[in-house]
């Protein structure tokens, strides 16, 4: 009997183990086969079968990327050395404007979202639920539905091509999620000891900066990372309010680089690379706020 | 008192309140504006008020129809297996196990990064010629020659799919997840003393108490597969032969590559109008549910 059911106990293991294993494949597979490639060199990407590994690994593609030498196997006349995407040589550049622009952001939106969630989740004032309901209103329109306006906007105050334009933007994407999300963070606090301070005289905002926000601390970190990552991967609008590198941001830099017909397999991979680890960095680091936050975001949903 | 706290209030509203107007309710009107006269770019000059002369010429067009196919395609097979793998994955992630953890970080890599990354990396994987997938049932011997994923219609928008499962797969699985930590484990642990197996006890607990979150998930992820974008500029740029010219991509090369904002403005009202039905279906049937 009990041989029994240590062996089916097993079974279960073994079967948990190999659905995850099946799983880690699919999700990893894609990033690691990227990660391969970018140690790879063209000459070595252009052959049949792949190889699963780097044969003769280099770091030629990262070399050329910082400094523009040419990587040995494109440095030959003929067709591999018109492979050579110019375009790969901007990608710290779009990396610094992702990077910029998304932390400001995010900033500005723990900053704003904590100051206007926490007069939703406290205060009592004539047209809140109006306000509320306009600002959460505001999402439902799909993006491409106000493409045209938002550039016609964003030409018409003289911020194309510039950091602020897209910031305006994405602030405008992401303040109501943050809104919403941090007034339910700082309804389900305990209101006793904001109600003791505010007996010893403490104003609205001391109450806020005082007791809030250090306790919707976790809250405020999701927050955060939230704004971060979608204002780090939003496409459209960045591809629309963008011109030169001044301004582009990563998605539209790798995506030129990769649509274009002639481009350097392992230029394209190398770029990815350098794209994915801002954003992998931060989903490893604030994997729990993250998870605990899109939780909460869709059981209010 | 009740003065100066509203005083604060609207104080505190304010930045936001201004930020929104100017980036919402401005860009609707201006896109209503739009819609609703003649504003096409090589013709600058030209722009009487046409009444819903754009939105009929929106409804009219060979590509709108052809999109929607293309678009309805996309969303047969892309939402089913998200929900799916979402449900899937979730389960494993609620087991007590360590591979749940190793799990647990590594499903939020692909939502992490940008849809333009994943795009890339899956038509990378799916390239005809070095793709490594060609490569590796290749030497497994499934196939005898590479195949052209990306370049033959039909294949071309399961490789789309494929691609958006990997990205929005994980994103359902966590929402599952929180869904099936809500159920609690007395249910289960009853459920085995009166006899029921795995699979009883899945069909007549997990299903039924899971089934509100099914309908969130199902809504949010109809929206996202019907408003895909991003993935098909990188990937297929609509191609070939149209096969994954989705349906915002079609309304992106209206106004993008036709130049016609006013038919671009329409139709992306009329894109919005659909997915506002949709959504308020969806939200009435997950009401019935509940009453049921």
């Amino acid at each position: 009997m009990t041989t029994y059911i240590a062996s089916r106990a097993f079974r279960r293991q073994a079967g948990l183990w190999a659905a995850t294993l099946v799983m880690l494949v699919f999700i990893l597979g894609p990033i690691l086969w990227m990660l391969d490639s970018s140690f790879q060199g063209e000459t070595e990407l252009l052959t049949r079968p792949s190889h699963l590994l780097p044969q003769q690994p280099t770091i030629a593609n990262f070399n050329y990327i910082f400094t523009g030498a040419v990587p040995q196997g494109l440095n030959v006349r003929g067709t591999l050395r018109s492979r050579i995407s110019q375009e790969a040589r901007e990608v710290p550049a779009a990396l610094e404007n992702s990077a910029i622009i998304a932390l400001t952001v995010a900033l500005v939106n723990v900053a704003l979202g904590a100051l206007a969630a926490y007069t939703f989740a406290r205060l009592k004032f004539r047209g809140k639920s109006l306000v509320f309901n306009f600002l959460l209103g505001t999402r439902l329109l799909p993006a491409i539905a106000v493409a045209i306006p938002y550039y016609a906007i964003v030409s018409a105050l003289g911020l194309l091509d510039s950091y602020l334009g897209l910031i305006l933007v994405y602030l405008t994407f992401s303040l109501p999620f943050t809104i919403w999300f941090l007034r339910d963070y700082i309804i389900s606090l305990p209101i006793d000891i904001e109600e003791a301070a505010q007996i010893d005289g403490c104003s609205r905002l001391q109450l806020l900066l005082r007791i809030v926000l250090p306790l919707a601390a976790p809250g405020l970190a999701a927050a955060g990372a939230f704004a971060f990552m979608s204002s780090y991967n939003e496409f459209l609008f960045a591809l629309l309010l963008t011109q030169t590198i001044s301004s582009q941001t990563l998605p539209v830099i790798l995506s030129s680089v990769a649509t274009n017909p002639d481009a350097s397999l392992a230029l394209i991979a190398t770029s990815v690379v350098l794209a994915m680890v801002p954003p992998l960095l931060f989903a490893i680091a604030f994997q729990r706020f993250l998870t605990r936050g899109l939780v909460a975001a869709l059981g209010k949903g | 008192m009740a003065g100066r706290e509203s005083g604060y209030a609207y104080l505190t509203l304010l930045p936001v309140l201004l930020i929104m107007a100017a980036f919402s309710l401005y860009p609707i009107g201006y896109a209503l504006y739009l819609s609703l006269h003649r504003e096409v770019l090589t013709d600058p000059l030209n722009n009487p008020y046409v009444g819903f002369q754009n939105f009929s010429n929106a409804l009219h067009s060979y590509y709108l129809t052809s999109s929607l196919v293309s678009t309805a395609a996309f969303m047969a097979m892309a939402v089913p297996s998200v929900m799916i793998f979402g449900l899937l994955a979730a389960l494993l992630l609620n087991e007590a196990f360590a591979g749940a953890r190793i799990l647990r970080v590594a499903i939020l890599l692909p939502w992490a990064m940008p849809a333009v990354v994943s795009g890339i990396v899956w038509r990378w994987m799916l390239n005809g010629d070095y793709g490594i997938l060609n490569s590796a049932l290749f030497q497994l011997g499934i196939i005898h020659d590479y195949i052209p994923w990306l370049s033959q219609p039909a294949l071309a928008r399961v490789g789309l799919a494929v691609a958006h499962v990997w990205r929005e797969g994980p994103l359902a699985a966590i929402f599952f997840l929180a869904g099936l930590q809500t159920i609690s484990p007395d249910l289960y642990s009853a459920a085995a003393v009166d006899g029921a197996g795995r699979v009883a006890a899945f069909r007549r607990i997990t299903m039924p108490l899971l089934r509100p979150t099914i309908v969130i998930v199902l809504i949010y992820e109809t929206i996202v597969a019907a408003t895909t974008f991003d993935l098909v500029y990188v990937m297929t740029g609509g191609g070939p032969a149209d096969a994954t010219s989705l349906i915002s991509w079609y309304a992106y090369a209206e106004v993008f590559k036709f130049l016609d904002l006013g038919t671009g403005a329409a139709l992306a009202f009329l894109i919005a109008l659909v997915l506002l039905a949709v959504i308020i279906l969806y939200l009435r049937v997950l009401r019935s549910e509940e009453r049921r």
